[in-house]
């Protein structure tokens, strides 16, 4: 419930507050995106799964949009940031897919 | 979830590997004899297996109570609330970026439109009056017979529309050959319809004794011109398409006379070299339109009617 509620609070602020983007932070955009569903698909997966741990989840969120930021950063800098963000994209897509189809078994037991 | 050894072996592992090497599938995560394979390893779990610890380092212990657990559902919604935010700004700049490359083309799209539509409007306008002018002129000049001979020269002039039996010369381009590496299209089609070919089968029908000529309902005048602008063919200045008909009204041996003509020998070698489609028919009634209203040159309108110094019988 607290957790709806959250985001709902979240998107709402993004909504209000309209914040430009800053260019150096562009391609970033949609690596924290990708991140931040991984996060939150990881995370209901969790929940069904009934291990879902508070710290975990924040250290992961965190730590995903860190970690894809700075490999994303690192291939700027070496002329490889497109290749590698899609390689960050496909990664952390394959587990949202993986995710999601385990919350559809628990769901659906399908 | 242990598998069997027969379906096991069925997946195989080359001879002389260890056993204890291999990735056993369904293995608990716990126990899995290694992690080299990344890819399978990816699709397996795709659960961060940090979920997995951290509840064996629970079990056993207590609930956290208190301010721990308060600490720990706020930093939840704190990380949600990030989330959330990221997504909502996410989203506001794709459609805030959005408009660079399509606003552009639909502004555009849409004043084409509507300029298209008063031009419909405008045209329909100009029909409007060009008939009551015509039918004004008539009335004025009905008493001796320059009515009938004025509509004569109009229709051989391209100005109103005629009607009567022809001919319809039918070309298309050839398929373009494909290229025997690649498979694609070939660029250049030599069998491609140019402009000159449509002037050429044009002039064989004036000729010929054509009285009125319309490709692909385009008739033409005098300054009519048949011309190529980048791949398009245009027929005064407007753009015409594969495949072109040119209908040709005119007396009733047009057609034979223009098929045993050298340009039509020439389209039928064409036909057979190249598979430009070429073909000649008969059409009774033919209804051919009238070209557009010619811009007057040398004269202009004036504002305001002055009687004309013969009169005009009026």
């Amino acid at each position: 419930m607290i957790a709806v509620l959250a985001t709902l609070v979240g998107v709402a602020l993004g909504v209000v507050l309209e914040p430009t983007v800053p260019v150096a932070l562009q391609p970033y955009l949609p690596i924290a995106v990708i991140a931040a569903l991984d996060a939150v698909f990881g995370g209901i997966r969790a929940t069904l799964d009934k291990i879902f741990d508070d710290k975990q989840f924040v250290v992961s969120f965190v730590s995903n949009v860190l970690v894809a930021g700075l490999i994303v950063y690192l291939g700027d800098q070496l002329g490889v940031g497109g290749q590698l963000s899609t390689g960050v994209v496909v990664v952390l897509g394959v587990r949202i897919f993986g995710n999601v189809a385990a919350i559809r078994r628990h769901l659906f037991r399908a | 979830m242990t598998g069997d050894p027969a379906t096991r072996d069925t997946r195989g592992a080359p001879a002389g590997t260890d056993p204890a090497t291999r990735d056993i599938p369904g293995a608990p995560a716990g126990a899995r004899p290694r992690a080299g394979d990344f890819l399978t390893d990816l699709f397996r779990s795709p659960l961060d297996p940090g979920y997995a610890a951290a509840a064996r380092r629970r079990a056993g212990r207590p609930a956290p109570t208190g301010v721990r657990r308060a600490t720990a559902v706020g930093a939840r919604a704190a990380a949600l609330l990030g989330i959330g935010f990221v997504l909502a700004v996410a989203h506001q700049h794709v459609v805030a970026a959005q408009p660079q490359t399509t606003r552009a083309r639909v502004g555009l799209a849409a004043d084409v439109l509507a300029r298209r539509a008063e031009t419909d409007d405008l045209s329909r306008r100009a029909d409007r009056l060009r008939e009551q002018v015509a039918a004004e002129r008539d009335a004025a000049l009905s008493a001796n017979g320059e009515g009938a001979r004025l509509r004569d020269l109009e229709a051989g002039a391209g100005l109103a529309a005629v009607r009567g039996d022809g001919t319809v010369v039918r070309l298309a381009d050839a398929a373009p050959p494909v290229d025997p590496v690649t498979g694609r299209p070939s660029t250049t089609n030599p069998g491609r319809v140019l402009d000159h070919d449509l002037q050429d089968v044009a002039n064989e029908l004036w000729r010929l004794g054509a009285e009125a000529i319309a490709i692909n309902g385009e008739r033409l005048t005098a300054t009519t011109t048949i011309r190529a602008a980048g791949g398009a063919i245009l027929v005064d200045f407007r753009p015409i398409t594969a495949p072109y008909q040119v209908s040709a009204i005119g007396p009733h041996d047009v057609r034979s006379r223009f098929v045993a003509s050298a340009t039509a020998k020439r389209f039928r070698a064409y036909a057979a070299t190249y598979r430009m489609q070429f073909s000649v028919r008969d059409r009774a009634d033919l209804t051919l339109p009238a070209a557009g209203e010619p811009s007057l040159r040398y004269a202009h309108p004036i504002a305001s009617p002055v009687p004309s110094a013969s009169g005009g019988g009026r």
